[in-house]
């Protein structure tokens, strides 16, 4: 058996004249938690949606446990587990009821306790009626029915919305633990920071391309930052330079806004000698991140 | 196994109480219509007075040849027929049929359903069955209360062997109008309900039948409305299983059946 669990060679997915995705190529290995990142509309849910058969792609190839997406999807999919961004259920089921019918889908006529075990976890009530339950509460039943067959690789697309911190936490604690067990990760995001927090390895996806495949650590290594400077006069604005600074941006007034991977005690630094009225330091967007590194 | 047990469990319970309530209103509305058959009966002389007075080709697009045919329960039974199984039993079969594979898009619930172990071939046929399933238990409850109402207001006998190919002319119908919602649905690129064009199409056929036997000249018309081919001449001598009639609505339901088959199985699904 191959050492990598999904495998994806060249696959593009054309809508019409539209590019959804174009040659994208990865490995992902087994037992990794593995990143998938971009902007919204770069392409990361089309090549889940071909991952898992909703689409059919325009060409290349892609693998799951060295089995074709297509040809093979019935043996692939009794193996995996599917958490989607955003799915309707069932409204006139109860939880309940809706996890039992998932679960029989895998041969598991007797699951109530698995399914009991993660409703625990997840403080879910399991007779309330799917239509009463928040969004929240639809994602825990979400999140549920892509474990409740303990499957060897589990694809998550945008997974996180609409759940609060603490639950968040708890859901990505059970992923590490599942993880250890052995089940792979292919965790598709927006939120750079969870990702970060998360997976080992991460691929970055803009415009249907993949741009680079890397370690998070070598990610974290570049210690981007997202710099604020308010001036006290139009001058300082725009004599300012300083190494490690990407896309100057003048805003209003006397101010400057620019993505910062150099040294942050160099940009103190450098700010020592100028009259500033405001400074901010904060966590870039991952767009942002986008600009400084892949549009330069 | 081309059915999946689980899935059409699941279809028999989510459509269970639409069939129930098609099954009520149908049923009380042939039986209301044929609470009125012995008065009908009982007045020839007055009611022939008025009957005369509708144009004869009103009369033959309810399958009504000459106003004898009325008299007798069977064609009083047919006559109604048209409207109530054929019209309303076919816009259940499309609305169900257009509605059996889309509702999973959009309803999202496709994001659940074909990320499970199984096959679009097993999602398809699974509801297709379910579907064919529908229309005969519509039909057979339905066709059981208009035997049960012919037997408690009948004058004469009938032929049962007529009723009988009355009920399955009106049985392929439906099943014909439930391929062509499942064919137009398997068109629908971005899943959005389109059970107002449905139900606006079996209208169109019935309205093109109609005008068709009402009209002179327009006769040939009628041909393309499935309507045509469903006789329901039923006190006719010579009624019986016309079999290209039979080649017509089987062929047809067959050939959109795997041609919305060929679609799915390739379809992209967007939710």
């Amino acid at each position: 058996m191959s050492a990598h669990v999904i495998k994806i060679r060249n696959l593009s997915k054309f809508y019409g004249k539209n590019m959804g995705i174009e040659n994208v190529s990865l490995d992902i290995e087994r037992g990794e938690i593995f990143g998938f990142i971009g902007p919204n509309g770069a392409g990361k849910s089309t090549t889940i949606r071909i991952l898992m058969n909703l689409v059919f792609p325009s060409g290349g190839t892609a693998t799951i446990m060295d089995m074709d997406v297509v040809k093979d999807t019935r043996k692939i999919k009794q193996k995996v587990g599917y958490i989607p961004s955003d799915a309707g259920m069932y409204p006139s089921m109860s939880v309940i009821d809706f996890l039992s019918y998932c679960s029989r889908f895998y041969g598991l006529n007797n699951n109530d306790n698995r399914i009991i075990e993660l409703a625990d976890m997840f403080d879910l009530d399991l007779q309330r009626n799917i239509a009463e339950l928040s969004l929240g509460n639809r994602k825990k039943v979400s999140i549920i029915q892509g474990l409740l067959h303990s499957p060897e690789l589990l694809i998550l697309d945008e997974p996180t919305t609409g759940l609060d911190p603490l639950m968040q936490s708890l859901f990505f604690d059970l992923l590490r633990n599942e993880n250890r067990r052995g089940m792979t990760i292919f965790f598709s995001s927006h939120i750079l920071g969870e990702v970060q927090m998360l997976c080992k390895r991460v691929a970055i996806i803009k415009n249907g391309n993949i741009i680079q495949v890397e370690e998070i650590d070598s990610l974290r290594k570049k210690q981007l930052k997202k710099v604020f400077i308010e001036f006290e006069n139009r001058e300082s604005v725009e004599d300012f330079v300083i190494n490690g600074s990407g896309n100057l941006v003048n805003g209003l007034g006397n101010t400057l806004s620019f993505i910062y991977s150099g040294d942050i005690n160099e940009l103190i630094s450098s700010l020592s000698g100028i009259k500033i009225k405001n400074l901010m330091i904060e966590e870039p967007l991952l767009d942002e991140i986008f600009l400084h590194y892949y549009k330069k | 196994m081309v059915v999946n047990r689980n899935l059409f469990n699941m279809e028999i319970r989510r459509n269970a109480f639409s069939l129930m309530i098609w099954m009520i209103v149908i049923t009380l509305l042939i039986s209301v219509t044929m609470s009125v058959y012995r008065t009908f009966a009982d007045n020839q002389s007055k009611i022939l007075g008025m009957v005369s007075l509708i144009p004869k080709g009103a009369l033959q697009f309810k399958g009504i040849s000459n106003f004898s045919d009325l008299l007798s329960v069977l064609g009083f039974y047919a006559a109604n027929n048209v409207i109530y199984m054929m019209v309303l039993g076919s816009i259940f079969s499309i609305v169900l049929s257009s509605n059996i594979l889309l509702k999973e898009e959009y309803n999202k619930t496709a994001e659940y359903l074909l990320t499970r172990p199984i096959t679009r071939s097993e999602v398809f046929f699974s509801k297709v069955i379910l579907l064919d399933l529908n229309i005969f238990l519509l039909n057979l409850v339905t066709s059981t209360a208009g035997f049960l109402c012919m037997e408690l207001v009948k004058r004469n006998p009938f032929s049962i062997s007529a009723f009988m190919v009355l009920c399955f002319y009106t049985f392929i119908l439906n099943v014909l109008f439930g391929a062509i919602g499942l064919f137009l649905s398997t068109l629908v690129k971005r899943g959005k309900p389109i059970t107002t064009q449905v139900i606006g199409l079996v209208l169109i056929f019935y309205f093109v039948f109609t005008i068709s036997k009402i009209t002179e000249g327009a006769a040939d018309l009628g041909y393309l409305s499935p309507f045509r081919f469903a006789d329901v001449n039923a006190t006719s001598p010579y009624y019986r299983l016309n079999p290209w009639t039979l080649l017509y609505f089987l062929g047809l339901s067959s050939l959109l059946t795997g041609i919305s088959y060929r679609i799915y199985r390739r379809k992209d699904i967007y939710t």
